[in-house]
C-alpha cells in the first residue's frame, strides 16, 4: 500500500527566544491535523522525529506525551525514530508500517528543535562528536565543517570546479531561501562576492557555505493513498523509494562524494515509480553542504560524473533556472534545525506538488525526487513523489 | 604534558596495541590473519570475514595526502590556540586511509598528492598522537 502526505504545518526557521519547544510542537501538530482536514481523534499513531541535542523533549516524545497532551483519543501507539537527519524518512517508513497493518489510517509525524538556548560551545561539541569518531577523528580537531571541507576540496580537485563555482551553489540556495518566509534568510539573498568575501572557516568552505544553527518545527499528516484520493485534496503521493548506506565515518568511505549512493537509491526510487529522472520537475537534495547538491545531480544521472557543479555555476538550479533544485534551500539557504532539515524538505516538496510554494513555485510541478541523509551523509534516502494518485 | 586540554582518543581494549605502539613512535595497522585484510580503524573482528584471529603489522609511516582542509575557525576552545589546523586524509602505503593533521608545514604549501611521513607528538605520559609532515 502506498502512502500520501495530506497535511503539513511549520513554523519559520528562526532564533526566537519567545518560542518554546512545546509551543512549537503543539502548533505544528494541531496545524498538520487541521491542514489535512481530519479530526484529532482520527490520528492513529504519532511517530516523532528524534530531536538532536534535546534530551528532555526527546524523552517527552518517546514516552507518549504528545497524544496525551493533545487528547488524541484514537491514538493506538507512539514512538520516536532516530537516524539523525534521516529521522523524518524513517518516520515515514514507520507510518507506512502502521498503515499497512491497518493499525492507523492517519499518522502524525512531528518535529521540533530549539538550539538557540544551547551554549555555542555545547553545540560545537555536539556537532564535532556526534557524527565523528571519538578515537580516530575528534582528537585532530575535526569538525563537521572540517570533514565536509576535506571532501569539498577533493571534489574540486577531481572535477576541476573552482571556489567560485562552488560558491554559486550557495548563491542559488540562498536565492531560494530569500523567497521563502520559512527561511531564516527570507529577504536576504547573497551574491557570489558575498560568499567569497565571507570568513574562511575550513578551506574551501566560507562561513556562508556552512550551517547556521536555528530553531524550527514542522509536522506531516500521512494517510493511505486511496484515502487521500477519496478525500480529493491536493497531496504528495509516494511513488517509489530507495536507500543506500555509505558508512558512518567520513574518512573510511569509498563512496567519498556519495555519488554511487545517490545513483543506486535514485534508480530504485525511480524504478518503483515507473518513471525516469527526466520526468522529475524538481530535485530536492538534503546534503547540508553545497558539494552534495552537485554530486546528487551526478548520481541521479542529470549530468555526467564530475559535471554536477556546472548547472549550479550556470545559474540553472536556482530561482528562474530551467533545472530547479532544492527549492527548500537546504540547511545553507534555510538555517539548520538539527534533524528538522529533512522535515522541512518534505514539507516544501508537498507545497510544490500542491502548487502552494508561492514565489518559489516550480511551474506545473507534477513529480519531485527528494534525497535526505543522516549523520555526515551516512545514507541517501531517495523518494519520488507525485501530485496525483499513482 | 599533563596540562594537555584537547580531547584524547577514547581507547578501547582492542585498540590498545595501536596506542602502545604509538607511544614508542611506531605506526601499526591491524591485520586479519585469516583473510589478510588490513583494517582501519581497529576492531574486535575483521570487517571483511568476521575472523577474530587478528594481528598487527608495522607501517612504513609514509603516505600521500588524499584530501586536506585548513580550518581557521569553529573549533572547540582547546583547539583555538592551534589555528589554523591542517586537517588531512592520508593514504598510507599499506592501503589504509587515516584522518590526521599535517604539521611542520605552512598551510599555503599543503597540497593533494603531497608525500608525507608520520611524526609522533607525546601529548601526555600515556598518549602519543600520530601526525604527518611533508616527507624529507
Amino acid at each position: 500500500m502506498s502512502i500520501a502526505i495530506i497535511g503539513v504545518a511549520e513554523v519559520p526557521t528562526a532564533r526566537d527566544p519567545d518560542r518554546t519547544r512545546w509551543g512549537i510542537l503543539r502548533e505544528v501538530c494541531m496545524g498538520a491535523v487541521r491542514d489535512a482536514g481530519i479530526d484529532k481523534n482520527d490520528v492513529g499513531a504519532v511517530i516523532s522525529v528524534n530531536p538532536m541535542a534535546q534530551p528532555d523533549l526527546a524523552l517527552d516524545m518517546a514516552l507518549g506525551r504528545i497524544p496525551e497532551v493533545l487528547g488524541m483519543e484514537g491514538c493506538k501507539d507512539i514512538c520516536v525514530v532516530n537516524a539523525g537527519g534521516a529521522s523524518t524518512t524513517n518516520a515515514l517508513r514507520m507510518a507506512k508500517y502502521f498503515i499497512d497493518n491497518n493499525q492507523a489510517d492517519y499518522v502524525l509525524i512531528p518535529h521540533t528543535t530549539i538550539q538557540s538556548d544551547i551554549p555555542n560551545e555545547t553545540l560545537i561539541n555536539f556537532f564535532a562528536t556526534a557524527p565523528l569518531d571519538p578515537q580516530w577523528e575528534y582528537p585532530y580537531g575535526v569538525t563537521f565543517n572540517g570533514a565536509m571541507g576535506l571532501i569539498t576540496n577533493r571534489y574540486m580537485h577531481d572535477s576541476g570546479a573552482t571556489m567560485e563555482d562552488m560558491a554559486a551553489v550557495t548563491v542559488a540556495l540562498r536565492g531560494w531561501g530569500a523567497l521563502d518566509e520559512m527561511s531564516i534568510f527570507h529577504g536576504k539573498p547573497v551574491t557570489l562576492d558575498d560568499v567569497m568575501n565571507s570568513r574562511m572557516v575550513s578551506t574551501p568552505l566560507h562561513s556562508k557555505e556552512c550551517n547556521f544553527l536555528a530553531d524550527g518545527g514542522g509536522a506531516l499528516l500521512v494517510t493511505r493513498s486511496d484515502i487521500a484520493r477519496e478525500m480529493g485534496k491536493p497531496a504528495a503521493y509516494e511513488y517509489g523509494h530507495g536507500t543506500r548506506f555509505t558508512g558512518a565515518t567520513p574518512v573510511l568511505r569509498s563512496d567519498v562524494y556519495f555519488t554511487k549512493a545517490y545513483r543506486e537509491s535514485s534508480q530504485d526510487a525511480l524504478k518503483g515509480a515507473g518513471l525516469s529522472i527526466d520526468d522529475m520537475d524538481l530535485r530536492q537534495i538534503y546534503g547540508a553542504y553545497p558539494f552534495t547538491q552537485c554530486t546528487a545531480l551526478e548520481g541521479y544521472g542529470v549530468v555526467p560524473e564530475g559535471d554536477g557543479y556546472k548547472p549550479w555555476a550556470e545559474g540553472r538550479c536556482g530561482p528562474g533556472g530551467d533545472l530547479p533544485c532544492t527549492t527548500m534551500g537546504d540547511a545553507t539557504g534555510r538555517g539548520h534545525t538539527g534533524s528538522g532539515v529533512s522535515m522541512a524538505f518534505y514539507i516544501d516538496t508537498v507545497r510544490q506538488l500542491r502548487g502552494e510554494a508561492g514565489r518559489r513555485q516550480v511551474k506545473d510541478c507534477e513529480h519531485a525526487i527528494i534525497s535526505t541523509s543522516g549523520g555526515s551523509v551516512m545514507n541517501t534516502c531517495t523518494t519520488v513523489f507525485g501530485r496525483s494518485p499513482k | 604534558m599533563s596540562d594537555y586540554k584537547k580531547p584524547l582518543p577514547k581507547i578501547q581494549p582492542y585498540s590498545q596495541a595501536f596506542w602502545d605502539a604509538a607511544k614508542s613512535h611506531q605506526l601499526v595497522i591491524q591485520t586479519c590473519s585469516d583473510c589478510d585484510a588490513r583494517i582501519f580503524f581497529p576492531r574486535q573482528q575483521c570487517p571483511k570475514c568476521w575472523s577474530e584471529n587478528l594481528d598487527w603489522m608495522k607501517a612504513s609511516g609514509k603516505g600521500e595526502i588524499y584530501a586536506f582542509s585548513v580550518t581557521y575557525e569553529g573549533v572547540e576552545q582547546p583547539f583555538a590556540d592551534d589555528l589554523p589546523i591542517i586537517l588531512a586524509w592520508v593514504d598510507l602505503e599499506e592501503g589504509i586511509r587515516m584522518q590526521t593533521n599535517i604539521v611542520d608545514c605552512d598551510p599555503d604549501d599543503v597540497s593533494i598528492g603531497m608525500q608525507v611521513e608520520v611524526t609522533f607528538q607525546d601529548v601526555t605520559d600515556e598518549i602519543s598522537l600520530p601526525f604527518f609532515r611533508p616527507a624529507k
